[in-house]
């Protein structure tokens, strides 16, 4: 049991806490019976499986998982079918990110069960943004020019 | 090491901290001049699976080039995405060959060109999706030899590879 093992488990936990919120205003947005809808249900169902994952994991290591907020801020106005899909592409790639600071544990499975996550993340990003992206999870800061 | 010079190692390590460039060509002379005395160690694992992955992205930009020779000028869609995906693999390239600190590459050491069967569009997209989910599980069971900002970077390609799979699905006629 690590500080550090905790931390990266709570920046996934905290990134999780979003996604679960963010897909309830993306559901929201998108129309009855339609396909994004039904992937959007699917992804929300995800998220809230690694949450309690990630809390239970936490709890394991002797921590106290974060809490969801009651409510997040959205990085743009989400008003419509079209910005409810830029909205969970733009969670997917926060989430990414986030499971990074688990990939940089050390303990094999911990570091494995990031990297699964972070690819996770990525191809659900893609499925709602219909495009890739060359480092999914890594800011451009962290790359060499 | 023992006498204070840095291994290969350690210089990588720093050089993933963002330790100054300049450091570099110094220790890099120090670990020849070693060299001379003795057959090379062989380089850490590290390195080594370092080395292995800057090979494969080698070896799938040839790909992506060998299949973008092979597909007909008039599928624009296919090549589009072709051309799309091969421009992140040469980014994956760069990056990778930022964190090794290496000489410059023997002759022999020219990535090989890469020959493909021919074949439809859609069995080419296919084949290209085999080698872009191979690529991705082969880094991640990669990552346990690596410092944490490379294994960072290894996830994150292995994360982009797997999204190229049902990107080059959903080409038009890539079922086919």
């Amino acid at each position: 049991m690590t500080t550090a093992v905790v931390e990266a488990l709570q920046t996934a936990l905290a990134a999780e806490h979003s996604a679960c919120y963010g897909y309830g205003v993306v559901g929201a947005h998108l129309a009855e019976g339609s396909a994004a809808l039904a992937s959007a249900g699917a992804d929300w169902i995800a998220h809230q499986q690694s949450r309690d994952q990630l809390a239970a994991m936490i709890t394991d290591q002797g921590g106290q998982p974060v809490v969801s907020a009651v409510a997040y801020e959205l990085p743009f106005p989400v008003t419509s079918a079209s910005t409810a899909i830029q909205l969970a592409a733009t969670m997917e790639d926060g989430v990414a990110q986030a499971y990074q600071a688990v990939v940089a544990l050390r303990q094999p499975q911990l570091r494995s069960f990031g990297a699964q996550q972070v690819r996770t993340a990525a191809l659900r990003a893609e499925s709602w943004r219909g495009s890739t992206l060359p480092f999914p999870g890594l800011p451009p800061a962290s790359l060499r020019p | 090491m023992s006498d204070g010079t840095p291994s290969r190692r350690a210089v990588l390590a720093a050089v993933a901290r963002g330790f100054p460039l300049a450091a570099v060509p110094l220790a890099l002379a120090a670990c020849r001049g070693v060299q001379v005395l003795g057959s090379p160690p062989p380089p850490p694992a590290d390195i080594r699976t370092l080395s292995a992955a800057i090979t494969a992205e080698e070896l799938m930009v040839a790909r992506y080039r060998a299949t973008i020779a092979q597909l007909p000028a008039s599928d624009t869609a296919a090549l589009l995405a072709v051309r799309t995906v091969q421009a992140e693999h040469i980014a994956h390239l760069a990056q990778l060959r930022s964190r090794l600190i290496q000489p410059a590459p023997h002759p022999s050491a020219t990535p090989r060109p890469v020959t493909i069967p021919p074949g439809s569009a859609g069995s080419l997209l296919q084949a290209l999706e085999q080698a872009e989910q191979a690529a991705s599980d082969r880094l991640i069971g990669q990552l346990l030899v690596l410092p944490p900002a490379l294994a960072q970077l290894f996830a994150s390609i292995a994360a982009s590879e797997a999204t190229h799979v049902p990107y080059l699905r959903q080409v038009p006629g890539a079922a086919s």
